[in-house]
């Protein structure tokens, strides 16, 4: 299932720095608690006591009491005994409370944890798609690994505990009888222990193969069951039959293995609780000889079946699957580095706050030198050898079919993904690396999923301003945004910039108009929308992306999901795998089938061949805009005028068009 | 070999083949397969476990008339033989105790292993129709959970004996040692079990406090990750820890509050056990007082003290019991769709012409599909139209024979389909789905999914043809990138479903709505390769289930549906003089509205003819039931 697939895409981009195991942090986790393990152990001597009197008071009551045939004496003591289990109950709840002290700091950091590594970790992947999936593995982390892991320590720390202190209370006991007793008792216990640890160590690796077996078939048979009707239609019941009954018998088998392994624990319980039984009353006569009493004898053997036995028996059931059940969650959280594994930007852990910075009028305000990207050693690049100008104040629209990493492009310039090769600068700021922090500043990247989340919409929208200083935005400045994107219906609808907004109850186009609105409240100049409009019709696409091209001073980056937005762009990069093309609208018309393909033109008669029953006259091929929206003139940008380059090395572009003007980048 | 499936599980399980309706039965009858699968092991389960008691109860009683007979005698002959029964009944304990663990943990293996593969295949061979009445997360509790639960039905049961024989052994070797004893016993459990209750505390609250902050975390640690593009483009992450984690010390102290309410009752819980034995010994301590009771006996009765209180561990067998027959009763859903039956013939030579007669479908009580003929002539492409609800989906799942129609016949080149065995069926009908499941382990395996893999090769031709090849190329393995890796968009998953289509040779190809996340580019590419000879062979019979006005357009034939029924049938720039039609595509609904190309303004009149148009197909619909299917007359004027 969803949780049991670790983090793969954390794993997939970038490598995870070396990490103490998790037994040395679990270690250092104690060596912190120092004192709350005193007072567990402070409290666990009531239990000892307890133990203690079981014995030791039945010895008494039997020797001074009721075989002396003083009853009340004999009565004197069990009764002592009784005070000892009220007090020993009592001190199992206070035990509980110091566990307390000991899970809920336990389980607090393995909360932030796993939300560190999710916060930190997620994004910047080859599409946004992937969150879901991580998502739902971040949650279970989280709901339902955490709570094992915490239920799992302490039980485990439980049993072990009660099983130190009840065996410090017996043996005492057993000492205070007669010390001679620990002569018969204790080699036999020594040993069955010593059978169960040297066998801890294969057992849990059964235990462990198990339990990974057992998520194997669920996460089979979670695929099998949401594919039935693939399944069916692809008539392939016999292989994936196959595969799934595969990994129940693998799962069969380690059943077996573990079933095998368990008559051990059998045998050990054996010689470590009940074999000192056997020996006490081979050794009866010796002991008896040696000055032993009757009832120290009866004690001994209450303290034997009543206290060791069930003690050995519990701390060998937990030791044994517990154990490796708190291995494997721990070891699956702990692929969740606390540092969020690298996968996100190198950026500074605060919130880059931009100080109003208006771009170096020198250099372009998003420039790519030979920017090579690939999602992996042996993947094909994505994006080879691409070079880019876009000057400030520019309109770039980026248009190609889905899946061809239009978005790849945007977490590039972002500086989300380190490029394999090349250099990306923003602002004459390196996205990556030194400049990254400053480059960040002068940025703002709004994806297709719009972030919005459960708080005032003021916060939301003011989320990348700084709080005070020239970038900070007042309510005014607040209701022009929204006026300019389109925000201003649903501002008014919800009443006003502080009231609360609930992300779940927004349509998708409303979250995007915040996260648009968002951005054009932002300090930063350079503007990327990454098909932020996608939820929009176009009418409301068309007024959001002329608010950003009106304003002031800033570079504007379109990811388009529809040609009109390429329309209104002064410049047009075509992605189609190798063969990127940049240029203006009419140009590329004529030079990128593929551009005319995607701007709606496919309909014409060339192509009508192909599409049987499609008759030039068809009434659903007429529009020639996809769109059904006609292309809005272009504004007026600051910076206007042919600014808009790009350049490729050799082979890597067709040139298209107007290319020439930069002959020193121009490809040929 | 695919169609021996259905035909062993049938054999094999009466309970599936004959759903009497009656819940659970279905269940408890494979339950009972699984107790006659591991018969042996749970007969020799019940042995031991029943053995393991009896010794366990005679234990005590050996050892205390051994420790009576030491002290009485040290040296003697007799307290050597009882020694020695007592050496060798505790040997045999942990030997019994051994076997009864090594053939509890093995049968229950396998009884779990049993009911899953059953299980398995017979969901396999219910096809879809077993994820009708079972959501998917339900399916996998039921085959994963439930089945975990039912399997240690057979040793539970075996070991039930021995649950009733220790506690109530006990209490009888109380009274039989000393009437007093049991008295004390019996009437100390009720006393003490009433006082300590009183300090039970109820933690259901703190419970409840404590799943709420955890759900609050969750909740804003999904809204973050939603947005992880933006917090990590923004920079932002630490703030979004701090606001995801707020709820924090709320949890923490709820966690808190639990341990201490826990650690109350959890504390007089456990005193229980100790304080009646403690009585039970007090009782015999006044009985050897007063000779009637030896110190052995003494011994022997505290443990039987202990023994006795066992009773709740019965109560907690039983419950095991229960909830293993609650959970086999949970198969029954799963177990009620009978197994598909396939025919034994194979196809005659033809073209892939595609016949639905009089196909009626019901989902729910109601009816979806309300008796629609139409021939889909071999190598033409159909396109079906209609709003969401209008049987579209249903219709072309009985079309590739997905589900059987309630009522009709479908068949291919003459054949009806469920005459065709499993193989010739599902070679020649290939689907592909608006949100396919990607089975298979890796992107190439995925492709490749069928009776019998796709060569390589032809993996690789048919995600050209679905325009998946580049970015499948894009991926950190290619082909070998194992999916769950593979962080897909909707358009992608359904390119790599079209592949998967595309790589087995057939004769027709459902579509259903399955290039709807395209981009009008790449779904023009894709129908081109379909209208082709696709991977060398001769065009196949589309069948495809459209939102786009577009795909319409390029369809030979369209079909319109609305309620079940064929409201009209023709070529697309036909039917578009429709109000009614063209409103199907300007439905709210439709994903991707901007790319469903407006038509023309078509003034709205009552001037529309009659049936327009439909009879103008030549050959392609054959409507023997023009009468039962009225789908022109009011159709077209109600638009």
């Amino acid at each position: 299932m969803a949780e049991s697939a670790p983090d793969k895409k954390g794993g997939r981009i970038g490598a995870r720095g070396a990490r103490p195991g998790p037994y040395a942090e679990g270690i250092r986790f104690l060596r912190e608690r120092r004192r709350v393990l005193w007072r567990l152990a402070a409290w666990s001597v009531l239990e000892s006591g307890q133990t203690f009197l079981s014995g030791y008071a039945l010895a008494r009551a039997l020797d001074d009491g009721f075989l002396a045939g003083d009853r009340g004496i004999g009565l004197a003591w069990l009764g002592l005994a009784a005070l000892a289990v009220a007090l020993g109950a009592y001190g199992t709840g206070r035990v509980y409370r110091a566990m307390a002290a000991l899970v809920e700091p336990l389980r607090d950091a393995l909360v932030r944890r796993v939300v560190t590594h999710a916060v930190g970790g997620a994004g910047g992947g080859r599409t946004e798609g992937g969150g879901a999936g991580g998502g739902t593995t971040a949650v279970s982390r989280l709901t339902h690994q955490v709570e094992i892991a915490r239920d799992t320590f302490a039980g485990l720390v439980m049993v072990s505990r009660s099983f130190v202190f009840v065996a410090a209370g017996a043996l005492v006991g057993l000492f205070s009888l007669a010390p001679v007793l620990l002569l018969v008792v204790l080699p036999p216990l020594v040993l069955g222990l010593a059978l169960f640890l040297a066998t801890l160590r294969p057992m849990a690796r059964r235990q462990e193969a198990f339990l990974e077996a057992d998520e194997n078939i669920a996460e089979t048979l979670g695929a099998v069951a949401s594919g039935l009707r693939d399944i069916t239609a692809a008539g392939a019941e016999e292989p994936v039959g196959a595969d799934a009954g595969g990994r129940i018998d693998t799962e069969y088998r380690a059943a077996r293995a573990l079933a095998r392994w368990g008559v051990v624990r059998v045998v050990a319980i054996g010689v470590g609780g009940r074999l000192p039984v056997v020996l006490l009353l081979v050794a009866a006569p010796w002991l008896l000889g040696r000055g032993v009493t009757t009832g120290a004898l009866v004690g001994a053997l209450a303290y034997l079946q009543q206290s060791l036995l069930p003690a050995l028996q519990s701390l060998m059931q937990a030791l044994g699957t517990g154990g490796s059940r708190l291995a494997v969650v721990v070891r699956r959280l702990a692929g969740t580095a606390p540092d969020g594994g690298g996968a996100g930007p190198a950026l500074a852990p605060g919130p880059a706050v931009p100080d109003g910075t208006v771009a170096r009028p020198t250099s372009p305000a998003v420039e790519l030198r030979a920017v090579t990207f690939a999602y992996g050693d042996r993947a094909a690049p994505v994006v080879e050898g691409l070079g880019l100008d876009v000057p400030a104040g520019g309109h770039l629209a980026v248009v190609g079919p889905s899946g061809i990493g239009k978005s790849t492009l945007a977490g590039l310039i972002a500086g989300l993904l380190e490029p394999r090769s090349g250099e990306v600068r923003v602002c004459g700021e390196p996205v990556r690396g030194s400049g990254a922090v400053r480059a960040a500043a002068l940025r703002v990247l709004i994806p297709q999923e719009a972030y919005v989340f459960s708080g005032t919409l003021a916060d939301n929208l003011r989320y990348l301003c700084p709080q005070a200083g020239p970038g900070a935005r007042t309510d005014a400045e607040l209701a022009a945004a929204a006026e300019a994107v389109g925000l201003d219906v649903l501002l008014s609808r919800i009443g006003g910039p502080y009231a609360d907004v609930d992300p779940g109850a927004l349509s998708a186009g409303e979250r995007q108009l915040i996260a648009l609105a968002r951005a054009y409240l932002s300090p930063a100049p350079v503007v990327l929308l990454d098909e932020a409009t996608c939820h929009l019709d176009p009418a409301a696409e068309a007024r959001a992306e002329r608010a950003f091209a009106r304003r002031p001073g800033t570079t504007l980056i379109v990811i388009a999901h529809r040609v009109s937005s390429a329309r209104r762009a002064e410049r047009v990069l075509v992605m189609d795998g190798r063969q990127t093309v940049c240029g203006r609208h009419a140009e590329l018309l004529e030079r990128s089938p593929l551009y005319r393909d995607l701007a709606g033109s496919w309909g014409g008669p060339g192509d009508s061949g192909h599409l049987l029953g499609a008759g030039a006259s068809d009434p659903a091929l007429a529009p020639r805009d996809a769109d059904g929206v006609h292309p809005v003139a272009r504004p007026g940008l600051p910076g206007d005028g042919g600014h808009v380059v790009a350049y490729g090395p050799v082979g890597q572009m067709q040139a298209a068009g107007d290319l020439g003007d930069r002959g020193a980048f121009g490809g040929q | 070999m695919a169609s021996s499936i259905p035909a062993d599980t049938t054999a094999a399980d009466p309970a599936t083949t004959t759903p009497d309706g009656s819940a659970g039965r279905p269940g408890e009858r494979l339950l009972r397969g699984a107790l006659r699968h591991s018969a042996g092991r749970v007969v020799a389960v019940f042995w031991f476990t029943t053995a393991s008691a009896a010794v366990g109860l005679a234990l005590p009683a050996v050892l205390g008339r051994t420790l009576d007979v030491l002290l009485a005698d040290p040296h003697g002959a007799e307290a050597r033989r009882w020694v020695l029964a007592s050496a060798g009944l505790t040997c045999l304990l942990v030997v019994l105790d051994a076997l009864d663990s090594l053939l509890t943990g093995t049968a229950n293996a396998r009884s779990i292993a049993w009911l899953r593969r059953r299980l398995l295949r017979h969901t396999l061979s219910a096809g879809t129709r077993a994820g009708r009445r079972t959501a998917a997360g339900d399916l996998v509790t039921r085959l994963v959970g439930n089945a975990a639960q039912a399997g240690t039905a057979p040793t539970a049961l075996a070991s039930a004996l021995a649950a009733v024989i220790t506690p109530v052994g006990g209490l009888v070797a109380l009274a039989l040692i000393d009437p007093w004893l049991a008295l004390a016993f019996v009437l100390g459990l009720p006393l003490l079990a009433v006082l300590l209750r009183s300090f039970v505390r109820d933690t259901t609250d703190s419970v409840a406090r404590y799943q709420h902050s955890q759900g609050e975390i969750a909740g804003r640690l999904v809204e973050a990750l939603g947005g992880a593009r933006t917090i990590a483009a923004a920079g932002t992450g630490g703030r979004e820890r701090a606001r995801v984690l707020a709820p924090l010390p709320e949890l923490s102290r709820q966690g808190h509050r639990m341990w201490r309410v826990q650690g109350r009752s959890a504390a007089w819980a456990a005193a229980i056990v100790p304080l009646l034995q403690i009585a039970v010994v007090a009782v015999a301590g006044l009985r050897l007082t007063a000779g009637e009771l030896s110190v052995g006996s003494l011994l022997a009765a505290a443990r039987y003290a202990v023994l006795a209180t066992g009773i709740g561990m019965l109560v907690g067998h039983l419950n095991g019991l229960v909830r293993s027959r609650t959970a086999a009763r949970r198969f029954a859903p799963v177990l009620a769709e009978p197994a598909t039956a396939y025919g034994t013939r194979s196809l005659p030579p033809g073209d892939g012409t595609l016949e639905l007669r009089g196909a009626r479908a019901v989902r729910g009580g109601r009816e979806v599909l309300c008796g629609v003929d139409l021939v889909v002539p071999g190598g033409r492409c159909l396109a079906v139209v209609g709003r969401s609800g209008s049987g579209k989906s249903t219709l072309a799942a009985i079309a590739g024979r997905l589900a059987d129609p309630d009522g009709g016949e479908v068949l291919l080149d003459g054949v009806p389909l469920p005459e065709l065995t499993h193989d010739a069926l599902r070679r020649a009908i290939g689907y592909a789905f608006e949100r396919p499941a990607l089975l298979g382990g890796t992107i190439g395996g995925t492709i490749a999914l069928g009776p019998a893999p796709s060569p390589p090769g032809r993996v690789v031709e048919a995600a050209r043809a679905a325009c998946a090849d580049d970015f499948v190329r894009l991926l950190p393995d290619g082909y070998e990138t194992p999916v769950a890796d593979a962080p897909l968009s909707g358009g992608e998953t359904q390119r790599l479903g079209l592949a998967r289509a595309f790589a087995h040779e057939g004769r027709v190809l459902i579509l259903d709505d399955a290039t709807s996340s395209l981009d009008t580019v790449t779904e023009l590419r894709v129908t081109r390769a379909l209208a082709g000879r696709l991977l060398g062979a001769r065009p196949r019979t589309r069948v495809i289930v459209a939102h786009r006005a577009a795909t319409a357009a390029r369809a030979d034939l369209v079909v319109w549906l609305e309620d079940g029924r064929v409201r009209a049938a023709g070529r697309h720039a036909e039917l578009w003089a429709l109000d009614g039609y063209r409103a199907v595509f300007a439905a709210p609904d439709v994903p991707d509205g901007p790319d469903v190309p407006d038509g023309p303004d078509v003034s709205d009149g009552p001037d529309v003819p009659e049936r327009p148009n439909v009879l103008d197909v030549p050959d392609a619909f054959d409507e023997p039931n023009r009468s039962e299917a009225p789908q022109a007359d009011g159709g077209v004027q109600g638009g």
